[in-house]
């Protein structure tokens, strides 16, 4: 650590800044009757410049599995599955005596034509088996990087600061991983997306949306490190009143982990994504914004906090990045800059009192979800079907592209598919993602060809009416892609207003006792007409009143007296539409051979931990519980050691299981099944 | 030489039986109080023998010795207990000075002015709150100069901590790990605002309910910097304070219980928030509250402490332990007349804490000495203060009010079954700019330091 005082430097950029009469009010403090300042000794006196910051490794070695999210975890490399090609003329399903197609070709003096084909449940005798093309990869580390963070604070004078905090990182990305620019197939490469994230190594930090390859402020990243400034402002206070205005994070809320009032800010997952230490909370986690914010304190009691902000959106990890949640056998077209969102502000107020043992808050925000929502997009990409199977040389033969036709590669590019590798396989592989993806696989295939037409209808996809007509068609079309469609999706963000109400309460019991001392906090937030992915990923988004509530116990309890107190938090969140991610319930419950049921009665999580500090505090150990009833579970065990004061060592292991019972696309946790992982941070700060 | 008026222990045993008789004014050969009104010299309150630290020893230590192993046992019973240890075993060297006969140098003069001006104001009521003679809260200064039982003298402890009614303290603070290596350094600042119990005679905004704002917020090093808290202590000393802090990880205000004063604050430090001028907690929330003695002591209350002049920011010069970096450089001086006290955490039944010792100094009801003791009654830790007023050779600090300031200037906290020392200066400045200073001046300092907004931006990023 480093504190200089009155800079000539300083003293330049104070002046540049135009401070000259907010320096003039320095803070009242000792004084010397043999210290004779001058005029600017005076003026400069509350200037202070102070430095601090710390370089810390951080790895991850993983004890699960592979990402199945990525390439090379997805669980059907490797795995032969059989693919049963449908037949167009029925819609891909079994051939009804009432049916539209049934009554056209009776009509036409075609009947006969429908003894002829040899159908069978909408299926031609027409299979294949295919194992997924893209190799199995192993990893050991989950994640190996370095962060290096400096924290800088200039005092211009008692109200006036500026505070900023700038972190690095650097990966050395030695992973094991997929190359988007080696897979190969007969359709050609990965044509689709942003190449930066689509065709080449695993971008590890950079967040690219379409139309702005560096969206975020204040941030330079690259693909194997990151630069930016998570806190970049001036900081100005009088008397009650303190306002920032810079680049900042802002959370609200008592409770811990789970957002319910904390809803300023959007998350930034890319790094260590929800993993790291759950004590933390989101230390590192919440999305900065450029913004201005207003608190006031009107007496001991009141304070009000407001906050206008340039809108920026969460940042999930990108595709084949070991966190990465999204699975990639999508290409995501961020719309946060071609869709003008990020010239969108969010803005808000919050009211918070204290009144002895009581406590209330209440606040309502109008924001942009930082979430996103998702739909089907047009690839955009041109390139035919492969004329190395017979549905592609059929569909090529229907769109040769002679006498102004389009071709299929034209058709296609004006559906959300891309005939290349990659994507998906086989119906199964569909089913299976869908469901773990949270969407409606039936529902999914629908919209896809409901929504694209008439180049859908041209390429003779039309909608399931059955799971097995979904399977007949997606693995025709599969196989018609010369082995896998890339599916394409956009994100795009909605405005919504958020009011939340909070309350609580300090218990007074008996001395030492467990109910003494008790601070039980509820919060609840209601989010009117919210919107949602569609479990379809329909451009009709689901809109739906969203509640969500949490009731929080906290409590220091002494068991020992050699053992200073032990912190204990038990949380309780009911959601009624979405989940603890923001999906709607109603994508929940797909597997392999049904598309999702969605859930009823709401989502509920059950947090359970605990901190208890050994003597002096040099030891911490720690336990973080997060339960869904619907079986899923993560349990984190950890150990904070601080030998020196320049010394931090923090391991933790985080175990995540979301298959304890039934289907795990019906609990939250399932989705980071994969990421058990020992964890270990070294940090050396100066 | 010194010409004795009475033979020598003399003192000693007037100060036995005061004890046993339970005498409560201070002074062996006459009253103390008055002599003070009257000249600030507390001198002809006591023997030569207690003024003396030569007389005391019998000429075995004088002014500009130093204690050390080979001659602490002259002072053993003017030493506490874990004081004695260290200079008896882990090399500790205590300078000694001449004991301060001008009682106007123990106090900050406006505090000195409001104990003498309300003096027999002060009256417990039935719970034992301390109120004047109209029932108002308290209107500064020492309430009681001769305390009468333990309560009484406590309430001089607790009322008015640091004896300003607005002191911001710019605290660099060391840890000392069992080998005798600094294991930790951190920077803090410490500030408090009584609303009741001032120097001034006013009750600050019209909170009668209240006693004081107090917040504490760590500057560095960098994982700790932004930690904040903020003590909100009620006037009515049966209720705890309420508590809010901030933590940056989890970058907002939140609320914390309040009876966990006896937890480690941060890695490596010793001390607990209950220890704090050893009157940390609401002193009802305490009990048993016994005087169990009167003796001299070694105190270091003297101006030489002021590292003023010597140390650009006030730090000082250690030695001792196994590396030379355990113990601050101190000078004491006998104090003639200490009220030892003790209390129990009953408000506490789960503290770790099982009593507390205080030897406090009768002429400024300030603590000298303070040790604790666990369940087990095993000796624990030390917390052991050092005074000055701010005025040596090189320079003079003064106060709001144009006096020459007065004020703690370092402390030291020895867990001695862990071993552990934690050590702190008020320093001149700290990490983020804070300086030290007394009195509010021109600045609205409860809306800077001193509200829930305030911990939040203190937290910085």
């Amino acid at each position: 650590m480093h504190t200089r005082k009155h800079s000539a430097g300083l003293l330049t950029a104070a002046a540049l800044f135009g401070l000259g009469s907010a320096l003039s009010s320095a803070p009242a403090a000792a004084q010397s009757d043999s210290e004779d300042g001058g005029f600017f000794s005076s003026l400069f006196s509350g200037m202070d410049f102070s430095l601090g910051g710390f370089i810390r490794p951080e790895t991850a070695i993983s004890t699960g599995s592979e990402n199945p999210y990525n390439q090379g975890g997805n669980v059907f490399n490797g795995v032969p599955v059989m693919r049963h090609a449908g037949d167009p003329l029925t819609g891909f399903g079994p051939i009804l005596p009432n049916s539209g197609l049934t009554t056209t070709l009776t009509n036409l003096g075609l009947g006969p034509l429908l003894d002829a084909i040899p159908v069978v449940n909408g299926q031609l005798p027409v299979t294949d088996t295919i194992a997924r093309p893209v190799p199995k990869t192993d990893n050991t580390f989950n994640m190996l990087i370095v962060r290096g963070e400096l924290e800088a604070g200039i005092r211009f004078s008692s109200d006036l600061s500026l505070v900023a905090r700038l972190r690095a990182i650097y990966d050395p990305a030695v992973y094991d991983d997929i190359n988007g620019g080696t897979l190969e197939n007969s359709a050609g490469g990965i044509a689709g997306g942003d190449p930066a994230l689509y065709h080449h190594q695993p971008n590890m930090f950079e967040y690219r949306v379409e139309g702005d390859s560096s969206p975020n402020p204040l941030e330079w990243d690259g693909k194997q490190y990151q630069v930016y400034f998570p806190a970049l402002f001036f900081e100005y206070n009088h008397g009650p009143l303190t306002a920032r205005l810079g680049n900042q994070q802002i959370a609200w809320g008592q409770a811990i982990f789970f957002r319910v009032l904390d809803v300023v800010d959007g998350l930034d997952l890319r790094r260590h994504s929800i993993l790291d230490n759950a004590q933390e909370e989101f230390s590192d986690k919440r999305v900065p914004a450029l913004g201005l914010r207003l608190g006031y304190q009107f007496n001991d009691a009141v304070l009000a906090d407001a906050y206008v902000q340039k809108f920026q959106p969460s940042i999930y990890g990108n595709p084949n990045t070991p966190y990465n949640v999204i699975p990639t056998q999508f290409t995501v077209h961020d719309r946060y800059a071609d869709g003008g969102y990020d010239d969108k502000i969010s803005y808000g107020l919050r009211l918070k009192g204290n009144f002895g043992q009581w406590g209330f808050q209440a606040m309502a925000v109008r924001r942009y979800n930082p979430d996103g929502v998702f739909r089907w997009t047009a690839s955009g990409v041109n390139q035919n079907l492969p004329n190395d199977n017979l549905f592609g040389i059929a569909e090529n033969l229907l769109h040769s592209g002679a006498a102004g036709t389009q071709t299929t590669g034209e058709l296609l590019a004006q559906t959300p598919f891309e005939a290349a590798p990659g994507g998906v396989y086989s119906a199964r592989e569909w089913f299976h993602y869908a469901g773990m993806a949270r969407l409606n696989a039936v529902d999914g295939l629908n919209s896809a060809i409901n929504e694209f037409t008439p180049s859908t209808t041209a390429l003779l996809a039309s909608p399931a009416g059955s799971v097995d007509a979904a399977y007949n068609e997606l693995d025709t079309f599969f196989m018609a892609a010369g082995g896998a469609l890339r599916g394409h999706i956009a994100r795009e963000y909605f405005a919504e207003n958020v009011f939340g109400l909070g309350a609580s309460y300090v218990t007074d019991g008996e001395p030492g006792s467990l109910l003494d001392q008790l601070i039980i906090n509820l919060e609840v937030s209601y989010t009117p007409n919210r919107v949602f992915t569609a479990p379809s990923l329909s451009s009709h988004y689901l809109r739906e009143n969203n509640t969500i509530g949490a009731l929080v116990l906290e409590k220091y309890q002494r068991f020992t007296q050699a053992f200073p107190a032990t912190y204990m938090v038990l949380q309780y969140m009911h959601r009624t539409k979405d989940d603890l991610f923001g999906r709607s319930l109603k994508g929940y419950g797909g597997d392999e051979n049904s598309p999702a049921t969605g859930i009823k009665g709401g989502a509920n999580y059950v947090v359970f931990a605990l901190q208890q500090p050994f003597p002096q505090d040099i030891y911490r150990v720690s336990l973080a519980t997060l339960y869904d009833p619907r079986g899923g579970i993560l349990v984190q065990p950890g150990i904070k050691w601080k030998p020196r004061g320049s010394i931090t060592v923090d391991a933790f292991y985080s175990y995540i299981n979301g298959h304890l019972g039934g289907n795990p696309n019906k609990n939250a946790l399932s989705t980071a099944d994969f990421a058990d992982e020992f964890t270990l941070r070294v940090g050396y700060q100066f | 030489m010194w010409i004795k008026k009475y033979d020598f222990d003399y003192g000693r045993r007037m100060l036995l039986e005061k004890t046993i008789k339970g005498v409560a004014a201070a002074g062996v050969l006459a009253p103390l109080w008055p002599l003070i009104a009257k000249a600030g010299d507390a001198s002809k309150a006591y023997p030569d023998e207690l003024l003396s630290i030569e007389a005391y020893t019998k000429g075995k230590v004088k002014p500009g010795d130093v204690i050390t192993a080979n001659n602490v046992e002259a002072v053993k019973d003017l030493l506490d207990p874990i004081a004695y240890q260290q200079v008896k075993t882990m090399g500790r060297k205590i300078n000694i000075v001449e004991s301060t006969k001008d009682v106007t140098k123990l106090f900050p003069a406006s505090y000195l002015e409001a104990t003498l001006k309300n003096k027999g104001r002060a009256k417990l009521d039935s719970v034992g709150n301390v109120y004047t003679d109209n029932g108002e809260p308290w209107i500064g200064g020492n309430p009681f100069t001769d305390p009468q039982n333990g309560v009484e003298a406590m309430a001089n402890l607790t009322l008015s901590w640091g004896r300003h009614d607005y002191s911001m303290y710019a605290v660099r603070d060391w840890d000392i790990a069992p080998d005798g290596s600094i294991a930790y350094q951190y920077d803090f600042v410490w500030a408090e605002l009584n609303t009741t119990a001032r120097a001034d005679g006013k009750v600050w905004n019209g909170k009668k309910d209240l006693l004081r704002y107090q917040s504490v917020w760590f500057t560095s090093p960098q994982d700790t910097a932004g930690s904040s808290y903020l003590n909100t202590w009620y006037y009515d000393q049966r209720k705890f304070p309420d508590l809010y802090g901030y933590l940056p990880a989890f970058r907002r205000v939140r609320q914390f219980p309040t009876n966990q004063r006896f937890e480690p604050l941060v890695p490596g430090v010793t001390f607990f928030l209950s220890d704090a001028w050893a009157a940390g907690d609401p002193m009802l929330t305490w009990g048993n509250y016994k005087i169990i003695e009167r003796k001299p002591m070694l105190g270091a209350i003297g101006p030489r402490n002021f590292m003023g002049g010597y140390n650009d920011n006030y730090e000082r010069t250690v030695h001792g332990g196994p590396k030379n970096q355990t113990f601050h450089d101190v000078w004491m001086e006998l104090v003639p007349e200490c009220i030892v006290l003790e209390a129990e955490p009953t408000g506490y039944p789960r503290a770790p804490v099982g009593k507390k010792r205080i030897w406090i100094d009768v002429r400024n009801g300030m603590y000298v000495a303070y040790v604790t003791y666990d369940r087990r009654g095993a000796i624990w830790k030390s917390f052991e203060p050092a005074y000055a007023q701010y005025s040596n050779d090189k320079v003079t600090i003064k106060d709001a009010q144009g006096h020459p300031a007065w004020s703690w200037v370092a402390a030291a906290s020895h867990d001695v079954q862990a071993n552990r020392m934690t050590r702190f200066v008020q320093a001149k400045e700290v990490k983020g700019g804070y300086q030290s200073g007394y009195g509010e001046g021109s600045q609205d300092v409860y809306n800077k330091y001193l509200t829930n907004q305030a911990i939040a931006r203190l937290g910085t990023a």
